[in-house]
């Protein structure tokens, strides 16, 4: 493989973080391989999309500026991904480790028969050989595969890891439409949270457990937390099964994995299904009112108090602080 | 109609897991196999659907797992599917992700389906890549992550999530759905339930039921395993002892200064 190519999910025309990170490690990648670096995006608001992704390193990217495409879910992006793949010829697919991301990369690795390799946190050429970094069974092991037999390799990237970098200059090209009936039609599409960052993605997640006693707090005081850093919402298991708070701001086995740069823990005790999904953090901080609890082993910093009142009051903190920066 | 649910096992969740670096294999030993969780919500929307249905429609369980692996399908034929067939062939060993997907679409076409669904992730390796590389081997319709799943006729309607919400979704039989945890409340199997399994089918494929045109197991994996790496565990840090909010929180914003992450 020798050219790269960022698979690009966007809202309305705003690219996702995640999908920007892509795009930047496709240039790195690409260097490295001698090859040029790609994005593709498709759907309704493309063109707007593409225009924000000017200003990074990408050699061309790929239009498909059509929101009647926006009714048939993600088969058309699929679609569209292939179109570009096809053209460049052997070469790696990068794709953010989101729903939609995932989705996308997946089905395109079965149609050219990929190599695919999950929550990739780095990636290596040597002697031209891709190779991806992934941290498995909950971060206590790092391994790292190699594409082979394959002319094209999918490489699903952990949000927050790959960083971005500046750059221009990219030519722009017209997808043409694949013409393929599609077989999926989206019904309706709700949004009950206004466009909120997912846990995987944020660089701050402010998490509640057991400890938290009620649903309350997931919307009040740990929300607030969340929301002066920036930061996302997330829970544990506990807090999930007892209703909380739903299911997509679960962390730990049963579900997301995060690996933010900051990680609050609260009312949280860190039994093992929770340690492994978010314990590759680069700093966690623990907040809990009692001090034997497992997370003291591995949290940076443990807080033995009352976290009803310390949240609020470092809410407060935190935004002085951050006024003062402005 | 034809149900099919696909089933990993995978080590206990609640065990703390490890590779041996000499054998590149993930270490059994002491750790207890067991039905994925994912799946469970798999195994029981397709449950609810066959008895909603009550029209002699079934729900198989399909599975590729080494013969050690029998016995803990019974747990799925306990919760109540009809029978199950499992994928066992030395040839699969040294599978990855494309070379697993790839057989496993290929045994469900040998089984033959009209809706398969599937749980969103395995605890072991959590990619999530699988629900959608089957449905393009099937060549059906992938609906994913969904919530809820209603069929009425040949038509599937799907309440997928989304990060802000969820869309509703709609194709046509055959399909493929994945159902995210938030879809049910999985059963716990019955004695009446754990008594029938016993008598319930488990038949087994190999490879050459498959009809396969490309090489599975680690001779056709697509990526190869170079290096495997334990990172440092965790040490333990600082413990700080809050007298009140005020000095909790400044604790965390001194913190937060020294890690430059204020």
């Amino acid at each position: 493989m020798k050219n790269v190519i960022a698979f690009i999910e966007h809202h309305h025309g705003t690219p996702r973080r995640s999908s920007l990170e892509a795009a930047c490690a496709a240039r790195a990648v690409a260097d490295q391989l001698g090859g040029t670096a790609h994005a593709v995006v498709a759907g309704g608001g493309a063109g707007v999309a593409a225009a924000k992704l000017a200003g990074y390193p990408l050699d061309v990217i790929h239009v498909l500026d059509d929101a009647s495409l926006d009714v048939h879910g993600v088969d058309p992006q699929v679609d569209a991904l292939e179109s570009v793949a096809r053209a460049a010829g052997p070469s790696l697919v990068i794709v953010a480790n989101t729903m939609i991301g995932r989705d996308v990369g997946s089905r395109f690795a079965a149609r050219v028969d990929a190599g695919i390799t999950a929550d990739v946190t780095a990636i290596a050429v040597e002697a031209g050989r891709v190779s991806c970094t992934s941290p498995k069974l909950g971060g206590t092991t790092i391994t790292t595969c190699a594409f082979r037999n394959t002319e094209y390799g999918v490489a699903v990237i952990r949000p927050n890891v790959f960083a971005l970098t500046a750059g221009g200059n990219a030519t722009t090209a017209v997808i043409a439409p694949s013409g393929k009936p599609y077989p999926v039609t989206v019904e309706a599409d709700v949004e009950e949270a206004a466009a909120e960052l997912g846990v995987e993605e944020a660089s701050v997640v402010v998490s509640g457990g057991r400890g938290m006693g009620g649903p309350e707090p997931f919307g009040g005081i740990l929300k607030e937390l969340a929301d002066a850093f920036g930061g996302a919402v997330g829970a544990s298991r506990a807090a999930v099964d007892a209703g909380w708070i739903s299911h997509a701001h679960q962390v730990g086995q049963t579900g997301k994995t995060v690996s933010p740069p900051l990680y609050i823990a609260v009312g949280i005790s860190g039994a093992i299904q929770h340690k492994v999904g978010m314990r590759t953090s680069s700093t966690i901080i623990a907040i809990n009112k009692d001090a034997g609890v497992p997370i003291a082993d591995f949290a940076d910093l443990l807080v033995v108090g009352d976290a009803f009142a310390i949240v609020p009051e470092l809410t407060k903190l935190v935004r002085q602080a951050q006024a003062v920066h402005a | 109609m034809k149900i099919l649910v696909t089933v990993k096992l995978v080590p206990d969740t609640n065990a703390d897991k490890r590779i041996d670096a000499s054998s590149k294999r993930l270490v059994r030993t002491g750790v207890e196999t067991v039905l994925n969780p994912f799946d469970e919500y798999a195994i029981e929307a397709a449950l609810q659907i066959r008895d909603a249905l009550a029209d002699g429609s079934t729900v198989t369980i399909v599975s590729m797992t080494p013969a050690s692996g029998k016995e803990i399908l019974r747990k799925a034929l306990a919760m109540g599917a009809d029978d199950a067939v499992m994928l066992s062939d030395a040839g699969l060993e040294g599978s990855d992700l494309w070379a697993t997907a790839y057989a496993v679409a290929h045994a469900i076409r040998t089984v033959g389906f009209d809706l398969v669904v599937t749980g969103t992730q395995s605890t072991d390796a959590i990619s999530g890549d699988l629900p959608g590389m089957l449905a393009e081997y099937l060549g059906v319709p992938a609906l994913t992550y969904a919530r809820e799943v209603h069929i009425d006729g040949t038509t599937l309607r799907v309440k997928r999530e989304t990060e802000t919400g969820y869309q509703t979704l709609r194709a046509q039989l055959p399909a493929l759905v994945s159902v995210t945890k938030s879809a049910n409340e999985p059963r716990y199997p019955s004695l009446k339930g754990i008594m029938g399994a016993k008598k319930k089918e488990i038949r087994t494929l190999s490879i050459a039921d498959l009809g396969l045109t490309k090489a599975v197991g680690g001779d056709g994996a697509r990526t190869e395993l170079l290096a495997l790496a334990t990172p440092p565990a965790r040490e333990r840090g600082r413990t700080v002892t809050a007298t009140d909010a005020a000095a909790g929180a400044a604790a965390i914003v001194e913190f937060l200064h020294e890690r430059k992450l204020l």
